[in-house]
């Protein structure tokens, strides 16, 4: 039985060492790799030819999709939009949960209920999502009525159908999807954190300010890089929610990289097109993740490279 | 309300389809299996194409049928991955021509000429056409119409317009009264993009005339004088401001909506608007008797005519691996006392079967199938004549153009060069 | 790793709340999460209430109480076929690719926690890569390929990508949550006679349950809400996942907006339903040490 100490013998056993844990890695090799790694493979590989995904795929054209991909304005755009997707996230919607985990992170009557409520969105779907928001948005519905009757009338615009504002009107409503999913990470990540700690430092005559400031927010750094990263990649992946509700548009000006692909890709037939999309959407993420792990989350990833070695 | 009646209409209908025997007893032997991939969502025709199938099924046991209904869109969708993954559906919306030819190409389309030998001379040649590529039939239509231009009556009076413009100068005129009379002069669904297309296709139609429409088709350069002009007497349009509200963002259904709710005037929509604007109405009713249908204007130097027509047809192309029951089912579908049911709902399908035009009962449905049958030339949508690469191309470049991101030149342009990337 | 769980003594509590300010400032904050609480339900509630108006009456006054309070729209939902075949298939792909996700990321978490073998952070981060990749992007190969192993017009062929495409994320999630078990555990459970399996299968598992029922909730809601893979793999208006059922109801009775907004509210219920039941679970397993990495 090999056991978790060092004291487990080399050489011969380094087959042993493998096989077992293999066998526990197995379902999930195979089902990860046949639907996830082999598709990816296949897109990369789709991606060097000209290919409408009906005839057989003979028409190789090495790198000029991508070529093509980066050169194209509406997808600059997209990027832009899924960049601004994220600096918005980072800056409006994370500061945002957080204070709310905070707020909610003391026990009072009625805070489940909160909690409840503010999470509920997450759990509704997109398409769900994309069909109630329309409606309200829709020009004369409920939005509109309801800032015309706190005299905000001044303030109706077309909501989904300005091109200038499509994109911040879509910013609300993944923010109003997605903000109780990082208010519930930060929540957990605040429980974590001793009570003995705060009281200390409000004997000690440290303002709720102070403490937040030097205290908590240091020990919920882990936490808050993980909800960062999840939004970021969130953000540059973003699709079901913008596809079921604007459908990147008016003229693309919602368009996101992945509304794009799809657009373009199935919509439009042009599969090859579409996979060069797919692998440099994938290139971006990777990227984003490399270099957010290292140079974001050393500190914390050092923690678990230590415990790895044991 | 309506929907009572028209759920007493189609108990009727189901009454006589019932009645239909003997049409469409096909000999099946063991269990057969088919798909239908239709795209109407709506009643009367969603519970149609289901009575049809139950019938069929009715009178041939051991046939089994699945309808898939799906919207417009996400029907394409569809359609489009099945093809792609090489495992074409067996029965399935087909709008013909160039995106067909794709399919077809890919070895993906049965081909029926045989199989409808015995029906072709009941339906109208025209139509039948549009499914027709190197003389052999790929698909056999049930739609077969055009776009034209409805309006409301009441609004248009209430502007002090007595008749809709037959030139389009008249038609710009006549979106400033109605402007300046405080009314939306027009509802348009440029989210969904194609309808816009159909603005910037009817106007090249009538300035290009049917050689520079079919001469571009063939060549891929949109770049000819009467593309550029037709995308710049769009765009004295599009200056105008005379759309609906978030007209951008509006899909179809949606400006079918405010159409039949009577909040614009005018909507260049194909001839199932007549059941549309009542089914996506608040009413439910659209807007009645006020509805009235003009053909799309000329423009002043054009070389099309007044009697060219812009639009098209719906049709069922049957997949490669399909029974031959499936064949059989379309052919059930467009069979004269089949058709005839169909027909007598009134919702604004045309079917191509001799002899379904006696049971027209709406008069404009009478006009436009009369204007149908006289035109000179036939533009098919242009999104279907090319193929989903640059038919979706187009459209997006003309929904460009009226959200101002495009100049006319830079649509054209886009538009050819799409052509060339998507001839190779 | 067992971390405090934030219970405090009353007294501590107290001790706390006397150092903070007046209660003006706890009335502020009151007031701010009461509108933002408001904020959220609006749409959530707007959509339950159109519920049961008329078409008619929505137009004319988007904004007001039912009146009278029509249940018909309700009552005739709840009748159709296609909300209960919507609601059953959709229950029936969560079903599978929650047990799959879990079954098979939970085994091979075990073994990213608690072996020790050449290549293991590779491993983990081959595993974690896939959170990387968009699944829209993966839909076409993904199609050509369950084609081919003939997972056409079945659920499994929507529960197996759409677990393995959750694998990633709960694999992340599970790992340090396994590693916390003491050591001591294991090797007293090896002493016993009990093999690896046996110790995952009747203690690990048991003792994971707050992690467990996190990524199962996550894997739930991931799955109930997909529409794009079902769209493109189910066949038959019978096979529709709710989603589906929803976008083909809304172009079916656009027009009757009501009915709608009838069938959409009670689209929501059922994720609404699981995530009150296992709400408590969710923080519990979030909480103990898997975020803090």
């Amino acid at each position: 039985m090999t056991a978790t100490s060092s004291t487990a013998p080399k050489a011969r056993s380094r087959w042993r060492e493998w096989s077992l844990p293999f066998l526990f890695m197995l379902p999930a090799l195979l089902v990860y790799g046949l639907f996830v790694l082999v598709p990816i493979a296949q897109a990369a590989w789709f991606s060097l030819f000209d290919w409408n995904g009906l005839e057989p795929l003979n028409d190789f054209v090495g790198l000029d999709n991508y070529a093509r991909v980066l050169n194209d304005t509406v997808f600059q755009q997209a990027a832009w939009h899924n960049a601004l997707i994220v600096l918005l996230s980072l800056f409006v919607q994370i500061p945002f949960a957080l204070w709310l985990a905070l707020m909610l992170n003391n026990r009072f009557r009625g805070r489940t209920l909160l909690r409840l409520i503010f999470f509920a969105p997450y759990v509704i779907s997109e398409v769900i999502t994309g069909v109630v928001w329309r409606l309200l948005l829709y020009p004369g519905g409920m939005v509109d009525q309801g800032l015309e009757s706190v005299g905000g009338g001044f303030l109706i615009h077309e909501w989904l159908a300005d091109r200038s504002i499509v994109m911040f009107t879509l910013f609300a409503v993944i923010t109003w999807k997605y903000f109780g999913f990082h208010m519930i990470i930060m929540l957990a990540g605040l429980q974590g954190i001793p009570r003995e700690l705060e009281e200390a430092a409000a004997i000690d005559g440290a303002s709720r300010r102070q403490t937040v400031r030097s205290i908590i927010l240091p020990l919920l750094g882990p936490t808050i890089r993980v909800s960062v990263f999840l939004s970021i990649i969130g953000g540059v992946q973003l699709f079901d929610l913008v596809w079921a509700t604007t459908r990147g548009g008016p003229a693309n000006a919602s368009a996101t990289m992945a509304t794009y692909l799809f657009d373009v890709g199935i919509v439009r037939t042009r599969m090859g097109y579409g996979s060069a999309v797919a692998v440099i959407l994938f290139i971006v993420c990777l990227v984003v993740a490399v270099a957010y792990v290292r140079l974001v989350m050393r500190r914390d990833t050092d923690g678990a490279m230590t415990a790895a070695e044991n | 309300m309506s929907r009572y009646l028209r759920m007493g209409a189609l108990a009727g209908a189901s009454a006589i389809l019932a009645g239909t025997l003997g049409i469409g007893a096909v000999v099946a032997q063991d269990e057969v299996e088919f798909d239908v991939y239709d795209l109407h969502t709506v009643n009367p025709g969603l519970a149609f194409t289901q009575m049809a199938a139950d019938a069929f099924m009715g009178q041939n046991p051991g046939v089994k049928i699945n309808v898939v209904t799906l919207e417009n869109e996400a029907l394409k969708d569809r359609i489009s991955a099945d093809m792609a993954a090489g495992s074409p559906p067996d029965v399935f919306q087909s709008w013909g021509s160039g995106v067909l030819r794709q399919q077809v190409d890919a070895g993906m389309v049965q081909d029926i000429t045989d199989a409808v030998a015995d029906i072709k001379d009941e339906i109208s040649p025209g139509a039948m056409s549009l499914y027709q590529l190197d003389g052999r039939q790929y698909g056999i239509p049930y739609n077969f119409g055009l776009v034209g231009m409805w309006y409301n009556k009441d609004l248009l009076a209430e502007a002090g317009i007595e008749a809709p413009a037959t030139t389009w100068q008249e038609f710009l005129d006549q979106v400033q009264l109605l402007k300046d009379a405080g009314i939306t002069p027009i509802s348009i669904g440029a989210g969904d993009q194609w309808p816009a297309m159909f603005w910037w296709a009817y106007l090249a139609t009538r300035i290009g005339g049917q050689e520079a429409m079919e001469n571009a088709i063939a060549t891929g350069d949109w770049t000819g004088e009467a593309f550029v002009r037709a995308g710049e007497e769009l765009k004295r349009l599009v200056d105008m401001d005379p759309f609906q509200p978030g007209a951008l963002a509006a899909t179809h259904d949606e400006q079918q909506g405010v159409f039949g709710n009577g909040e614009a005037a005018y909507m260049l929509q194909g001839q199932w608007a007549i059941g549309s604007q009542r089914a996506q109405s608040a009413s439910g009713q659209g807007i009645g008797n006020a509805l009235g249908w003009a053909q799309f204007p000329t423009v002043e130097g054009g070389a099309g005519l007044l009697t060219d027509v812009f639009g098209g047809g719906d049709g069922y192309s049957i997949g490669r691996d399909a029974p031959p029951e499936a064949v059989e089912f379309v052919k059930y579908l467009v069979s004269p006392d089949v058709a005839s049911v169909w027909q007598s709902f009134n919702d604004g399908t045309l079917l191509p079967t001799n002899g379904a035009e006696q049971y027209i009962t709406d008069p404009i449905l009478a006009e436009v199938v009369q204007k149908r049958n006289e035109a000179t030339f036939a533009q098919l949508y242009l999104d279907q004549a090319t193929s989903p690469e640059l038919g979706g191309a187009i459209n997006a470049a003309v929904a460009d153009l009226i959200a101002g991101v495009k100049t006319p030149e830079e649509m054209t342009q886009t538009i050819t060069e799409e052509a060339a990337a998507a001839a190779d | 790793m067992t971390t405090s769980t934030g219970r405090t003594t009353q007294a501590g509590r107290r001790t706390f709340r006397q150092g903070l300010g007046p209660a003006l400032s706890s009335a502020a904050r009151w007031i701010v999460m009461l509108a933002v609480a408001v904020v959220i339900i609006v749409p959530i509630v707007y959509a339950f209430l159109g519920g049961f108006r008329t078409t008619g009456a929505i137009r004319k006054d988007p904004v007001a109480l039912p009146d009278p309070w029509m249940v018909s729209n309700y009552t005739d939902i709840l009748e159709s076929d296609l909300f209960w075949n919507s609601l059953r298939n959709s229950l029936i792909v969560s079903v599978f690719t929650v047990v799959i996700v879990v079954l098979v990321s939970a085994l091979a978490a075990y073994a990213l926690a608690r072996f020790r073998f050449p290549g293991r952070e590779t491993m983990f981060t081959i595993f974690a890569l896939g959170l990387l990749f968009p699944a829209a992007a993966a839909i076409l190969p993904l199609y050509v390929l369950l084609r081919s192993v003939g997972l056409l017009n079945n659920p499994m062929g929507v529960a197996l990508p759409q677990a393995a495409f959750g694998i990633p994320l709960t694999i992340i999630i599970l790992r340090p949550f396994f590693r916390a078990i003491p050591v001591e555990l294991e090797d007293a459970a090896s002493i016993d006679g009990c093999s690896r399996f046996g110790f995952f299968w009747r203690v690990l598992l048991p003792l994971s349950r707050p992690a467990l029922a996190t990524v199962g909730i996550l894997a739930l809601v991931g799955s109930w809400n997909a529409f794009l893979l079902p769209l493109l793999i189910l066949g038959g208006n019978d096979q529709w996942t709710l989603p589906l059922g929803v976008m083909n109801f809304t172009q079916q009775y656009s027009q009757d907006l009501a009915l709608v907004l009838a069938f959409t509210s009670l689209s929501m219920v059922p994720a609404l339903l699981f995530y009150v039941i296992a709400e408590r679970q969710l923080i519990g397993g979030l909480t103990s040490g898997a975020i803090k990495g």
